[in-house]
């Protein structure tokens, strides 16, 4: 049985084939694990109310004009890039953060908190393996929707729950994205500038990128121990305690050593030079790091700076990181002049440790990403055919190539309530005249600004 | 109790983080992970911090974290001998995990084409900087500058100075867990049926498809053809981290639905009439912001940060506090949950941990054990495992295979 268009045998199939995921998820850490899940093999199954936008999800909630949005770009701020900045008349299925991680997954409209939504899900649960969701904990508690209620209804499931702080304890209610609980667990702090105050360090949303992959990595460790023990189960993961192991070298310092881990910046405890310095152009940098001798030396050759070899200051390692400070302004004066591109070939020939520092236009024409084709076109109708982030990892004997377009609203309803989950067409219409089941949100909960 | 991954076995033949942390977070949750180490150890012993900053091989934090519930060899990667003991150990083994150069472990003949002869089943994955071909193959990278390349680096910090990298090892971490994530979807495979697989994990591409900023404004520069830029701190009205009466917090106020709320509970009930509050952050006249932000800077330097959030939480504002690692360990929260747990070891004595991501209602995580010393479970391994005499380990030692 072999997959002609993708070359891949029965043996070699994708991973999750067979396995259908319940998606309940909102912003970025919960679709990004159904996302990993449903790119190798699985057939999620979204779940959006189409009365109401679920918050930050589908990029719908503030809508900006094209030419709003372009000023903001202008301003080096992306919040609003619809295609050709051009919201069109169903932004919500246009919007990139949602598409970013929406490729592979079906979408059914279906609101939990209405007694017909609820009936509804319950039955996709009766046919699914995993349900994944992010919501407040008390969401799911007032849907109905918990694990005694669900195990009953399915005792095989893998339920993942994915609070930001946890199902209970004084945070339990807490409504955060990322960025805030990176800041809840001393991420925020330790990202800083090491001369400067938390506020001028910026949002990032490493914990979401964390906790997406421990996510699907729980799922599939919880689906291999069903198949031993014949039993499903809950799985609690906050968002919080899945990015704390990243910091486990910090918390032992405070447990072993009493030190609070001070604010990082670009030093290293024992690397120097070690940081990013500046090229030519208008916010143009190289990262470099430094590990050993023969490197210094290599790098003093390529800048042409003999007369460091010859400084009593970077003789050896630990000197160099006595003294990376005086190091880093010679250092900064000797990249400035050079285009970064050519300075970090020149400097990996010599074998220096270094990188361009790369934003989203430059990757996007990255010769090693695309000889690996790492980017993959995927042609969404309304949208158009654009590159989208890969695949995190390949396999060598599976070919895997993204090739289902993110779902608009409500795309796959026929398909999920009259095929997989048996409504008569008479009961499915029902639904459409409750306002429940449908493709556009009613006018009013989008709000235009302009 | 059963365990999530009892029965699997892996074979770890990774240093540092990403690798480690892939043998780690299998080894936690059940698996029976072995570690192969050189005989001076793995780099991550030599890093650091130690306790009572005394350098020590047994005592480095790095290492510990990242080696909880293995055993540990230590063996000559490069001596045939040892060689032969990797294939041996390899054929007991579900999973084998390595990060060395592309190419090295073929040359070593413990590289996927030896370890896979005869053996449909075996799941082998390899993490490198740039993967095993493109044209960066061979090139040299670090936590920072795959950062820089593969990451969102360039949006961190402000517009003022240069960019700032993401705080410890989070790329390596994250490729770690992509990694053990790549190896359970093919061990899932085998175990219904399927074959193994050799997986590729590029530390450079899995930042690229990082779900932080990175992918969300590769897809909108896609769209758009136009990136994004570092801001400057205090571009978003109310919004961000701001300085308060014992610290900092970092809340969403100022651009969400709920900030008219907030107004009236700092006593500004004046501002949130006013008209100017209906339009796109971006297009506010600046002296309207400018005395929102006072009235809230005003609010903020009075208020303690746990008080702030608990305040902005309760009207639906998102945010948090800007946390230390000492507000982090000491927190009732955390502490309440039970994520820290304690472990013992013969040099450093018990001490806190990071303990479970999961709370597994079916099959609880079991107490962890501490990293293995340099070589504890050589003897072990070597006789009990593969049989070899007592008498053999004195000759493997002086020939240094082990």
């Amino acid at each position: 049985m072999a997959d002609q268009a993708n070359g891949r045998d029965e043996q070699h199939r994708l991973p999750l084939e067979g396995v259908r995921v319940a998606d309940i998820t909102v912003v970025w850490a919960g679709p990004h694990v159904t996302q990993l899940l449903g790119e190798w093999g699985a057939d999620v199954v979204r779940v959006e109310p189409m009365n109401r936008i679920q918050p930050y999800s589908r990029g719908g909630e503030r809508v900006m004009s094209k030419a709003q949005a372009m000023r903001a770009a202008d301003q080096g701020v992306l919040q609003s890039a619809y295609p050709d900045f051009d919201p069109g008349e169903d932004p919500w299925n246009r919007s990139p953060s949602f598409n970013a991680h929406a490729r592979h997954k079906r979408s059914m409209t279906c609101d939990v908190m209405s007694p017909a939504g609820r009936e509804a899900f319950l039955r996709l649960i009766e046919q699914s393996d995993v349900f994944v969701e992010n919501n407040v904990p008390t969401t799911i508690e007032r849907a109905g929707l918990t694990w005694d209620v669900l195990s009953e209804v399915n005792p095989r499931l893998i339920m993942l729950r994915m609070p930001a702080y946890g199902l209970d304890g004084p945070y339990r209610g807490y409504r955060g994205f990322g960025t805030h609980v990176e800041g809840m667990i001393g991420h925020h702090y330790l990202r800083g500038y090491r001369d400067m105050t938390p506020e001028a360090t910026g949002d990032a949303f490493t914990a979401d990128a964390i906790a997406g992959v421990m996510g699907a990595l729980a799922v599939t460790m919880a689906l291999r121990h069903r198949e031993h023990s014949g039993r499903g189960q809950q799985i609690e993961m906050p968002l919080a305690e899945a990015f704390l192991p990243a910091l486990g070298e910090y918390i032992l310092d405070y447990t072993m050593n009493g030190r609070v881990a001070p604010p990082q910046g670009n030093g290293h405890a024992a690397h120097a030079p070690h940081g990013v310095y500046p090229t030519a152009g208008d916010d143009q940098w190289i990262a470099i790091d430094v590990a050993s001798d023969e490197e210094f030396e290599a790098l003093c050759r390529i800048l042409e700076a003999p007369e460091w070899t010859r400084d009593e200051r970077f003789a050896t390692g630990p000197q160099r990181w006595l003294h990376a400070d005086d190091l880093d302004a010679l250092l900064a004066e000797r990249t400035r002049p050079h285009d970064k591109m050519p300075l970090f070939h020149a400097l990996q020939d010599a074998g220096v440790t270094c990188g361009p520092v790369q934003d989203e236009l430059e990757a996007l024409a990255c010769p090693d990403l695309e000889a690996r084709e790492w980017f993959q076109p995927i042609t969404m109708e309304g949208v158009g055919t654009h590159p989208y982030p890969g695949l995190l990892f390949r396999m060598a004997n599976t070919p895997n190539r993204l090739h289902v377009p993110p779902p608009k609203l409500g795309e796959h309803n026929e398909q999920v309530y009259l095929d997989l989950l048996g409504y008569s067409h008479e009961e499915y219409q029902s639904l459409i005249e409750q306002g429940l089941v449908g493709t556009t949100y009613p006018p009013e909960v989008v709000p235009r600004t302009f | 109790m059963a365990e999530l991954l009892e029965g699997i076995r892996v074979l770890e033949l990774a240093r540092n983080v990403a690798g480690p942390f892939a043998g780690k977070v299998m080894a936690d949750y059940g698996a029976e992970v072995l570690k192969v180490e050189a005989p001076d150890g793995d780099p991550s012993r030599r890093a650091g911090p130690f306790l009572r900053d005394e350098p020590n091989a047994e005592t480095s934090a790095l290492f510990l974290h990242l080696n909880t519930n293995k055993q540990g060899i230590a063996l000559n990667l490069a001596d045939r001998e040892a060689q032969g003991i990797v294939r041996r150990l390899a054929a007991e083994a579900d999973l084998v995990i390595e990060d060395f150069r592309p190419g090295q472990l073929d040359e070593w003949g413990i590289g996927w084409d030896a370890l896979s002869e005869g053996r449909d089943d075996l799941v082998f994955a390899s993490i490198t900087p740039f993967g095993q071909d493109g044209p960066y193959r061979d090139y040299r990278a670090s936590e920072i500058t795959l950062q820089a390349m593969g990451g969102p680096l360039h949006l961190n910090g402000t517009a003022e100075r240069e960019p700032v990298k993401s705080g410890g090892n989070v790329a390596h971490y994250h490729a770690g867990l992509s990694a053990a994530y790549a190896m359970m979807l093919a061990r899932w495979r085998v175990e219904q049926g399927g074959a193994g697989d050799c997986i590729d994990v590029a530390v450079y591409e899995a930042q690229m498809g990082f779900r932080d900023r990175r992918t969300v404004y590769m897809t909108a520069t896609a769209y758009v053809g136009r990136s994004a830029k570092r801001q400057r701190p205090g571009m978003r009205m109310a919004t961000g981290v701001r300085p308060c009466a014992d610290g900092y917090v970092n809340l969403l106020a100022g651009g969400g639905r709920h900030f008219r709320g907030v107004l009236e509970m700092i006593g500004r009930g004046d501002l949130a009439a006013r008209p100017e509050l209906g339009l796109p952050l971006l297009e506010m006249p600046p002296e309207f912001v400018e005395e929102v932000e006072t009235a809230w800077l005003t609010w903020l330097l009075q208020t303690p940060k746990q008080e702030a959030v608990a305040k902005t939480q309760a009207l639906g504002v998102l945010g948090g506090a800007i946390f230390t690692t000492a507000d982090l360990v000491n927190d009732p929260h955390y502490r309440g949950r039970g994520v820290w747990e304690t472990i013992d070891h013969p040099m450093t004595g018990p001490i806190e941990y990071t303990g479970r991501q999961l709370i597994l209602s079916d099959t609880p995580k079991q107490p962890s054990c501490h990293a293995p010393l340099l070589g504890q479970h050589t003897v072990e391994v070597l006789v009990d495992r593969l049989g070899y005499a007592r008498e053999d380990l004195p000759r493997l030692r002086a020939a240094g295979v082990i």
